[in-house]
């Protein structure tokens, strides 16, 4: 590793002088009854994006069981008062539209693309999904039988069940803890809790429409007004849910996955959220640590031994919390191996200032890739919208590239100290358990769960 | 109907090198691709695997730019960079502020004059295809399903019917000296094209493509074996357990007509009646009507990217409650259907602006945003390659708008035809076997 990193490049062109960034700038309304309409314009084809948020999912709804927001968004495109199942995808198609209805943790959302020219429908057939969605009865019957069969064949991937457990130990009781539902409580849905959700969920002060593309602001605020200015409904009532308890040293979580001929690991802690002032100075120590293709891990584990194709790291932040996290699967006999050195990068972060110029190529790369999303509808709507979701101040796109610039070897020593939580994070292995074991529990205390996660003798 | 109006120009180097450029200086972003004419399809027998292995080895290192130094000079120019081996084209690209253009021509001006690596480079990327393919295929559930199960049952030429991403004898059994052979025989100017899109301007882009890519010498025409097959006469099925997995799986594919004709343009339409998300025929009836299935979705994979024997392809994940001969039978039924009635005219016309509307973010995508215009390059690579004609992109839509029921009709009675299929099962083994075991 240390000799092949000093080999430098001959003859390198230098980088020209920048052209302005300029993100494009966006009109903010609010209607009569609550909804917050953000628009941007984008000409780059004659199709616009846009995503209808709830800023309500699981979370909300967890004291009723798992996974009901995503059940009711599911059932949401299968039929309106006015439309049955066959209608609305057929006149998706007649309009040259895609569509999707989706819930998480904290949002739950209606996203779609169309050609321009067909604006008013398809804004017309978001309105009838979000307020008139009728939840016909077989259609009910039928997507609960399908998410049953889903339920069971995520057990099978070891992405999910990595996610599912490393998720359980960071939250505990929070309802951030639970991704997916049990068997039996897909069973147990009724129609009437999807109705019931739809009726807490979805509704004007609860959402923000946010459209990106090819049209004219004022007149598609036009659009808007007309299509949803007479929605009403109230905003349901925030919960707060108690904070996960501070996990305290390295445990170890080996799911066991018979016959698996590769390890899938995942090691996390707690971190911040999106709106934390800390996260700007997070992300570039994350993209120096495991984020970017030329980050330390990946050079490591990859491109120096081979251990693995994909390794990365990455905070997610959910509203109310977030968390940082290290992925890798890697061959089997090479699982303390990898722990190893992605313990190694995690403590040399923390222990020793980042040379100067990797710290400037780092940035370089965050401030590069943060404009890259310029160039599409999709790229924009992506960055307005986790700006809009996140409250974050009106500037944060415009003056992001300036605060990545101006971090020190200091801060980010400071940041890994803060949040790459080396001696206290969770490491989830899944694998076959004969293979990995002994070499899993060099890490810490070990736990053995099976792929239904029933807890198994260690 | 209104076509796209990509500004194109082209030209071809005295090397070969052909290049394509279509500027938009509507945001300071650049992407730059470089494709090379060679795919798994091509590679060279005993060496299943090598031209993915292969494009790995162009990420090691060149006599420039050593190890580790083209991804390094990327990242840090603020922009992302991959490749991917298909069939018949392996690709390389960037999206990058602007400013780094020189930079990132540069640098794969480099890796087409001299690749440097070495033994150490080839050991390294062989462990990392093997975790790939284990991430993506042995240790995944329905992994490899259907694209690397469909080609041995579908084909008896093996340039089209061989393990593309490598049987693990055939990776270790790759020498320098092959990775050495197939860069001098494949990666040569004169078998490539570079494309720039976005914020360039097209004379200083002409310009740097000269000063940078010139100077490569051109490279024997390179050989290409004939992946033509044998004319099939029944049809044909295959079984592979599924060793992770709860439902039982099928996939049946069609041979598909050749590339830009008239019944290939009707095939691209009768695909999309067919497929076409939860609109489509297919997921309607076995999923939305008969709830036989979980999951029934496909396709023609890349319409434009292909230069031999391909398939419409359906993947179907059935109820366990029902048997692989009745789930087959609703499918059947489907296809019955569009054979002996066609389609209807309210359909095509919905077919047709949906078409249009998904072209257009085919030309921008996107890959979720961080790769403005791939897309518009695979498109405007394959034309070139394939076609000579990059400016395909903006007339090519035409062909589709034209095609008409009876046209669709036709090619569905002359395609979809049990002598122009083959069916994978892809059956989980019985769990409580595998526990015993």
């Amino acid at each position: 590793m240390a000799t092949r990193a000093s080999e430098i490049s001959v003859g390198v062109p230098a980088l020209a002088p920048e052209r302005a960034v300029r993100w494009p700038k966006r009109t903010r309304a609010r209607l009569s009854n609550g909804l917050q309409v953000v628009l941007a314009e984008a000409h780059s084809i004659p199709k616009f994006h846009g995503e209808l948020f709830l800023r309500a999912g699981e979370a909300l709804v967890s004291d009723r069981s798992t996974g009901l927001a995503e059940m009711t968004a599911t059932v949401v495109r299968t039929g309106t008062v006015k439309r049955t199942s066959r209608r609305i995808e057929e006149d998706l198609r007649r309009l040259g539209a895609d569509l999707g209805t989706t819930a998480g943790q904290d949002t739950s959302a209606i996203s779609f693309a169309g050609l321009s020219e067909f604006r008013e429908p398809l804004l017309r057939l978001v309105n009838e999904l979000a307020r008139e969605a009728s939840f016909p009865e077989a259609e009910f019957e039928r997507e609960r039988r399908q998410k049953l069969e889903e339920v069971k064949l995520e057990r099978t991937s070891p992405g999910f069940l990595a996610g599912e457990r490393l998720r359980k130990v960071l939250f505990g009781a929070h309802p951030y803890a639970r991704v997916s539902p049990t068997e039996d409580q897909v069973a147990a849905y009724k129609r009437e809790d999807l109705n019931e959700v739809y009726r807490d969920i979805y509704t004007p002060e609860n959402a923000f429409l946010i459209l990106v593309g090819d049209f004219e602001p004022q007149a598609m605020l036009k659009t808007i007004e007309g299509t949803f200015g007479n929605w009403t409904g109230a905003k349901p009532a925030a919960k707060e849910f108690p904070a996960p308890t501070q996990l305290r040293g390295r445990r170890v979580y080996l799911v066991h996955n018979p016959g698996s001929v590769q390890t899938q690991i995942l090691a996390g802690c707690h971190a911040i959220t999106r709106k934390h002032p800390d996260w700007i100075r997070l992300g570039l120590t994350n993209s120096l640590y495991g984020g970017a293709f030329n980050s330390r891990l990946v050079m490591n584990i990859r491109e120096d031994k081979g251990y693995t194709y994909s390794p990365r790291s990455g905070v997610t932040p959910l509203r109310q919390r977030g968390y940082f996290s290290v992925s890798a699967a890697v061959r089997n006999d090479v699982v303390a191996a990898s722990l190893t050195e992605i313990f190694y990068e995690l403590d040399k972060l923390r222990s020793l200032p980042v040379p100067e110029q990797e710290l400037a190529d780092a940035k370089n790369y965050l401030t590069g890739v943060f404009s890259l999303g310029l160039a599409t509808q999709e790229g924009l709507l992506s960055q307005y919208s986790a700006s809009e979701l996140n409250e974050l101040p009106d500037d944060y796109l415009e003056t992001y590239r300036d605060k990545v610039r101006a971090l020190t070897p200091a801060d980010l020593q400071a940041t890994a100290r803060k949040y790459l939580d080396s001696a206290n994070m969770q490491i989830v292995v899944v694998g076959d358990r004969a293979q990995i074991e002994e070499q899993a529990a060099l890490f810490g205390e070990l736990e053995v769960y099976d792929a239904q996660g029933k807890r198994l003798q260690a | 109907m209104t076509q796209p109006q990509i500004p194109v120009q082209s030209t071809t180097l005295q090397n070969g090198l052909r290049v394509v450029i279509a500027p938009d200086a509507t945001a300071p972003v650049v992407t730059v691709g470089v494709y090379y004419k060679i795919g798994f399809r091509l590679e060279p027998q005993g060496r299943s695997g090598f031209a993915h292995l292969f494009e790995h080895m162009m990420f090691q290192g060149s006599e420039n730019a050593p190890k580790m130094q083209h991804i390094k000079l990327i990242n840090s120019s603020g922009g992302v960079l991959n490749g991917s081996t298909m069939y018949d084209v392996t690709n390389y690209y960037e999206a990058v502020p602007s400013n780094a253009l020189e930079r990132v021509l540069w640098l794969e001006a480099d890796r087409m004059r001299a690749l440097k690596v070495d033994d150490e480079n080839l050991r390294n990327q062989r462990d990392v295809v093997k975790e790939e393919v284990r991430v993506n295929v042995l240790n995944q559930p329905y992994g490899g399903f259907p694209w690397l199960d469909m080609p041995p049952v579908a084909f008896r030429n093996w340039a089209n019917a061989h393990n593309f991403y490598g049987d693990f004898a055939d990776l270790d059994a790759a020498s320098l000296m092959d990775v050495q052979k197939f860069f001098r025989t494949y990666y040569v100017p004169n078998n490539a094209v570079l494309l720039i899109l976005g914020d360039v301007n097209p004379q200083e882009g002409f310009a740097s493509a000269e000063k940078y890519f010139a100077p490569i010498p051109a490279g024997a025409a390179p050989p290409f074996a004939d992946p033509a097959e044998p004319p099939q006469k029944e049809e044909r099925r295959g079984y592979v357990e599924e060793k992770f997995g709860t439902l039982p799986a099928m996939a049946i594919g069609y041979v598909v007509p050749q590339r830009l004709t008239k019944e290939w343009h009707a095939m691209g339409l009768l695909d999309q009646a067919l497929h076409g998300g939860r609109a489509g025929r297919i997921y309607r009836e076995l999923v939305l009507e008969k709830q036989i299935a979980v999951e029934a979705d496909g396709g023609i994979d890349d319409l434009f990217g292909y230069n031999g024997p391909t398939q419409m392809t359906t993947r179907i994940m059935h109820k366990p409650e029902y048997s692989a001969e009745e789930t087959l039978a609703a499918f059947d039924e489907v296809l019955r259907e569009v054979r002996e009635k066609g389609i209807t005219e309210d359909e095509l016309e919905q077919l047709k602006v949906k078409w249009r509307s998904d072209y257009y973010s085919t030309l921008e995508g996107g890959r979720g945003g961080y790769m403005p215009r791939y897309g518009l390059m695979h498109l405007l690579a394959c034309f070139a390659l394939f076609d000579n004609q990059p400016e395909l992109v903006n007339t090519i839509q035409a062909g589709f708008s034209k095609a008409t029921r009876e046209e669709i009709q036709t090619a569905a009675r002359k395609y979809l035809v049990p002598e122009n299929r083959a069916i994978v099962f892809r059956t989980p083994v019985d769990k409580k076997e595998k526990e015993a075991a």
